[in-house]
């Protein structure tokens, strides 16, 4: 899926993030999990409402998960030019193990520890 | 009850847990709850069940809706199995259900399968349009301390309310 471009100042440090991904597993078991996105814009970012419609369309296709943070990373890396741009995906634990994986430039995930505030 | 004897009654009782293949489903299917025997039933006691994937759609919009359910009910003769419970919470992922309606949803659903002394169900939902819906839903079976329970805590809820920010 393509993601619309739109302008944003060149140099500013972008962070996204959801608690919310969902995908299923090659079991077609669902996966639950938080992605963050980071990266420095060269001018441009990408429209949310996409990337909603986009993170939304994962519930029903099955990904090995640790392909997951790639996935996400090669959707926004062919819609806008970025710099550093960084997925990290923070997996709900399946059968006492949990993962994260990441894809791209490291970064420091910033964690709200309430999921109620906005 | 020997430990050998134990372990083949509980094999027999649930179907799902160990099959080797799980069948996901994606639509409301509560025929896929079971339960086994509570074998404590001299003892009344909570049983607690959380379950932080929880998902389902809205109705209206169909957009995705995340939330964590709380179950809490004290067992009488059947109890819920919980590999079967995440299947069949699994299967409201398609599901058009607005927050208030999947909580009573599933409490009388669970009520149906056990037919507990007492059971809670509380649903904690993310937020949309900058609010969370927290609907609970509760249910005693009619004998006199459990239903104090149940008036106990309805009166009680939320008495302190989450701190949000």
């Amino acid at each position: 899926m393509k993601l619309e471009k739109l302008n944003a100042k060149e140099g500013t440090d972008i962070q996204y993030l959801s608690k919310e991904l969902l995908f299923l597993a090659q079991s077609g078991q669902p996966y639950r999990g938080s992605v963050y996105i980071a990266f420095k814009s060269v001018g441009e970012t990408f429209n949310m409402l996409d990337f909603k419609k986009y993170i939304t369309s994962l519930r029903s296709q099955k990904f090995l998960a640790e392909d997951i943070a790639f996935e996400i990373y090669e959707t926004i890396n062919s819609s806008i030019k970025t710099a550093n741009l960084g997925v990290v995906v923070d997996l709900t634990a399946r059968g006492g193990l949990q993962q994260r994986v990441a894809f791209g430039s490291e970064f420091s995930v910033i964690k709200k520890e309430n999921i109620f505030q906005l | 009850m020997t430990e050998k004897s134990y372990q083949e009654t509980r094999s027999k009782e649930v179907k799902s847990l160990g099959s080797g293949e799980t069948e996901y489903r994606y639509t409301y299917a509560p025929e896929l709850l079971e339960t086994f025997e509570n074998v404590h039933q001299e003892n009344d006691y909570w049983v607690t069940l959380n379950a932080d994937e929880f998902t389902s759609l809205c109705p209206k919009t169909n957009q995705p809706d995340f939330g964590t359910l709380i179950i809490n009910y004290i067992p009488n003769v059947n109890m819920v199995e919980s590999k079967s419970l995440k299947l069949y919470l699994f299967s409201f992922m398609n599901s058009g259900e607005f927050h208030e309606d999947v909580v009573n949803k599933i409490g009388k659903d669970l009520v149906k399968l056990m037919e507990p002394k007492y059971l809670e169900v509380v649903g904690l939902f993310y937020p949309r349009g900058n609010i969370s819906i927290h609907p609970t839903f509760s249910y005693a079976n009619g004998e006199k301390e459990f239903e104090e329970i149940k008036k106990h805590r309805f009166i009680n809820r939320n008495i302190n309310p989450q701190r949000v920010g």
